[in-house]
């Protein structure tokens, strides 16, 4: 915590608010990303963290509060957003489905300044998932679920953010493909990415996340590191259903 | 007998090119971001008068003729996005493809009849056409039409490398798969839109050109090669672009048949037969994928 | 979309009120009408816009009120006028015998083409409906085959690109004399009339929810147990017996029917009174009448710019006020009744404007 606070804050949230329609989905949330912080915002379904996500990025929009990146406020455009270093890994992968997956990954690098720079992330990509490389001229919707969800996180490595920002990576695959997902994850922990990751399962990210802010209907009602969540069965008795 | 064949092939070809010119860029437009553009037709007309314009009047040479109708189709486009779908996209999302085809539809006969009212209604001669015949050994092919085929090949290549190849196609088509996930690749979607419709319009303009040199200029020039181009868009589904070029082909010959064993009248009501039987037996045309309708 | 919220029992009867006044006060001017307009052009100029204010009404019935977006409604209508004129024309039948028999045959016309269109969602629909007519159109005008010789002349089965003439009238130039224009003008005013009324009630029953609900939540409708192809076929049928019945009194008022009411432009006029007036509300279609009759009228004096206007007034309105003019007089009177900040006749303002459906936003 201490070695992390010295370091330059990347994202910080102050006080956002959102929802779609006439309800607000988030209700006043404020939280610091530092750079090459594991932060992990963990809570039930339905309680707002792909909304947390989706209001970062842009494609929900701010009703209230202020989100900077190295302290510049962003618009709310997310091509914009983007193009300040935020990297979406979006719930469900949201793959360009007609595309083959060299192609998807060249998507990620849409705003890359040249060609040397798509091709040494690219280099970097397959070195991590070398199953893309193999799989390179597929088309993305005949692939497996578990590639889909690789494919989605190389094409957000492939935009080259300040910070990725991780949806769900768990959800609808199979526990062993889980934990490919997150052995990847931790890799680019390791490797010094900064990393905002959300996720309903807390023991996933224990070992993983440097902090932990639990999510329960649209605010953060504890924070701290994901081992000592896992201690207090009260809270998680309370907030995740045990 | 293969006088008679040939006659309908060459005539099948050509117009299955300049059908499918208009239909590419009709479901370039709906592809990528659910529009009808009923005002199709009209800037089609337009690209066919502005040509017209530059080589008759001007005394300009033919290629900037061509040049003029693309340009004359690019801003039109540009002009239909800046006036009605920039503010029609603010709205509420589900108003859109119903609105938007309303309003283009509007654009469409005040740019009709702008035209009319300026160039007036009697029909012009399209001063960009090649006269004489091409044999090859037992075959004769007019020069005209082996010019329109070679044009639209061209065109078609352009258009399926500029969106195959570009970094420009490729944010094309990624919005078209996937609006959010494109946004959250740093595109930024309403560029992608306007530069949908400048090209669209473009190739509208050629069509126009092309259209006119087999006929004559009149300002209802578009509304026939339009109407079949939706009828092919919906043959093959709306949005598919090898599918509309392959539809539109299979649907010109078979209409140039049938105005051969039926006459010229019922042409388009065998095209209206194909469609309706088509979808009937799929819903979303030939090669259109079922949309899941979320509740 | 739309919002269905459940309407309290008390402001229900408040908008049902409204529509009743605004109802009495339309009766009277139309009674009154006729002894206040002199001219045998205004008066035929108001029949004119009964007929495009009926025609309107029903395809704001298919497209507003239950989201088809049909383009074959001038098909239907043609088809009424033709059916009735050929009974007439071919069988010697009396118009009034006709009319009825003209209207059930565009309502099976209808029927046909709702069927084609029945798995078809959006512009699908809007394309097929579009083929539909223009072929209609094309397969009229195109007819030159003798069906019978009339004198020395030839008659095709359609009438071709002429269309039918004199094959009677209603009835009231005989007994009327010079004022048949008046007379004609009391059963087209009580024909728009008892359209409304079926429309409203239409609007109002289990049906007419039915049909909004498909509109709004097609995927919820069904689940809550709505047949959507009957629910569709029903509003193909219901709308083309007004617009067919409208068709066949069109013909034998101005004792001809031709193409010329399938051509684009005529469809164009019906999109854009609907448009102006307020897509989904109940009055629109008559207020988009008034206004573009009017446009229509006072663009006829710059003569050549009449299309070019009405294309203009379509599109600037669909982007300038998608709710059209009833909206945006409900907008303004919400906003007047804001500024007065009484609560209650704000919720009385909403439902004059969205009576007796909420407006489609």
């Amino acid at each position: 915590m201490t070695g992390a606070a010295a370091k330059p804050p990347v994202l910080q949230l102050d006080g956002i608010v959102s929802g779609y329609d006439g309800l607000d989905v988030l209700k006043g949330i404020s939280l610091t990303v530092h750079a090459g912080e594991f932060v992990t915002v963990v809570g039930p379904n339905g309680h707002g963290k792909s909304t947390l996500l989706k209001t970062i990025s842009g494609l929900v929009p701010l009703r209230g509060g202020q989100i900077s990146i190295d302290g510049q406020r962003l618009s709310g455009k997310p091509h914009e957003t983007a193009m300040l270093g935020v990297a979406h890994v979006p719930q469900g992968d949201m793959l360009f489905a007609q595309m083959s997956v060299l192609e998807n990954l060249l998507m990620g690098a849409y705003l890359a300044p040249d060609k040397a720079v798509i091709a040494r992330r690219l280099d970097e990509v397959y070195a991590l998932l070398p199953k893309l490389a193999d799989r390179r001229n597929q088309i993305a919707s005949s692939l497996s679920g578990g590639e889909r969800r690789m494919v989605g996180i190389g094409r957000g490595l492939m935009m080259g953010g300040r910070i990725l920002l991780i949806d769900e990576p768990s959800l609808g695959l199979a526990p062993l493909i889980i934990d490919q997902v997150y052995g990847v994850i931790s890799q680019l922990s390791r490797a010094g990415r900064t990393i905002l990751l959300v996720e309903e399962n807390p023991a996933r990210v224990e070992d993983l996340a440097d902090r932990l802010h639990l999510l329960d209907d649209g605010a953060i009602v504890w924070s701290g590191k994901p081992a000592e969540l896992m201690a207090r069965d009260e809270l998680l008795a309370t907030y995740l259903g045990g | 007998m293969t006088d008679v064949l040939m006659a309908i092939l060459v005539a099948g070809f050509t117009s299955g090119a300049l059908y499918a010119l208009a239909t590419v860029g009709l479901s370039l437009v709906w592809g990528s971001m659910g529009m009808l553009n009923m005002a199709h037709a009209a800037m089609l007309t337009l690209g066919g008068y502005v040509a017209f314009t530059v080589i008759t009047s001007l005394g300009l040479p033919i290629a900037l003729g061509f040049a003029g109708a693309i340009v004359a189709g690019a801003v039109a486009g540009a002009i239909l996005y800046f006036a009605i779908v920039r503010n029609l996209l603010k709205n509420d999302k589900s108003t859109f493809e119903a609105n938007v085809m309303i309003a283009t539809v509007g654009i469409g006969i005040a740019l009709e009849n702008a035209i009319l009212l300026t160039y007036g209604g009697q029909p012009l001669k399209q001063p960009v056409s090649i006269a004489g015949t091409f044999r090859l050994g037992p075959l004769t092919l007019p020069w005209q039409n082996l010019m329109i085929i070679a044009v639209v090949v061209v065109m078609m290549v352009v258009v399926s490398l500029a969106l195959g190849r570009t970094r420009m196609g490729r944010a094309i088509r990624a919005t078209a798969q996937n609006r959010d996930a494109a946004q959250l690749m740093g595109v930024a979607v309403n560029r992608v839109y306007l530069q949908v419709l400048m090209l669209s319009g473009a190739l509208a303009g050629i069509c126009g050109v092309m259209v006119s040199s087999m006929t004559q200029l009149s300002p209802p020039l578009g509304n026939d090669p339009m109407l079949k181009a939706f009828i092919m868009c919906v043959v093959a589904g709306l949005g598919n672009l090898p599918g509309a070029v392959a539809a539109a082909l299979g649907l010109a010959l078979l209409e140039s048949f049938v105005q051969y064993a039926l006459g010229a009248r019922w042409g388009f009501p065998s095209l209206l037969f194909v469609v309706i039987a088509v979808l009937i037996w799929r819903p979303s045309g030939l090669f259109g994928r079922a949309e899941i309708r979320r509740m | 979309m739309t919002e269905t919220r459940p309407m309290s029992r008390s402001s229900m009867s408040r908008s049902a009120k409204t529509d009743l006044a605004i109802s009495l006060v339309l009766i009277a001017a139309a009674i009154a009408l006729p002894f206040m307009v002199d001219s045998r052009y205004i008066l035929g100029q108001i029949v004119l816009a009964l007929f495009y204010a009926t025609i309107a009404s029903q395809w704001n019935l298919l497209f507003g009120f239950s989201g088809i977006f049909s383009l074959a409604q001038m098909a239907i209508f043609a088809f009424g006028g033709y059916a009735t004129a050929m009974f007439c024309f071919y069988f010697g039948w009396n118009v009034w015998a006709a009319l009825v028999p003209g209207a059930l045959g565009a309502v099976l016309f209808s029927l046909v083409v709702g069927l084609a269109c029945l798995r078809l969602t959006g512009v699908y629909v809007a394309l097929l409906t579009l083929a539909i007519a223009q072929t209609m159109y094309l397969l009229i005008v195109t007819d030159t085959e003798c069906f019978v010789m009339v004198g020395s002349v030839c008659r095709q089965f359609t009438g071709g690109a002429v269309g039918f003439a004199r094959f009677g009238d209603l009835g009231t130039r005989a007994l009327l004399r010079a004022q048949w224009l008046v007379g004609n003008y009391a059963i087209i005013a009580v024909l728009f009339a008892l359209t409304m009324v079926f429309t409203y009630a239409i609007v109002k029953s289990p049906i007419g929810l039915a049909f909004r609900a498909l509109k709004d939540n097609p995927g919820y409708a069904v689940a809550r147990g709505v047949n959507r192809f009957q629910a569709q076929l029903l509003v193909f049928g219901i709308s083309a017996f007004f617009t067919g019945l409208a068709g066949g009194f069109y013909a034998a008022h101005f004792q001809a029917i031709g193409p010329g009411v399938l051509s684009m432009s005529q469809l164009m006029f019906i999109i854009a009174i609907v448009v102006v007036g307020g897509v989904g509300t109940f009055w629109g279609p008559l207020v988009g009448t008034v206004v573009l009759v009017l446009a229509d009228e006072l663009m006829r004096e710059s003569g050549e710019f009449r299309t070019l206007g009405l294309g203009l007034i379509i599109a600037l309105s669909v982007v300038l006020m998608p709710k059209g003019l009833v909206g945006r007089f409900g907008d303004l009177v919400h906003w007047l009744a804001r500024r007065r900040a009484s609560p209650d006749s704000n919720t009385a303002v909403s439902n004059i404007v969205q009576s007796p459906a909420p407006a489609g936003k």
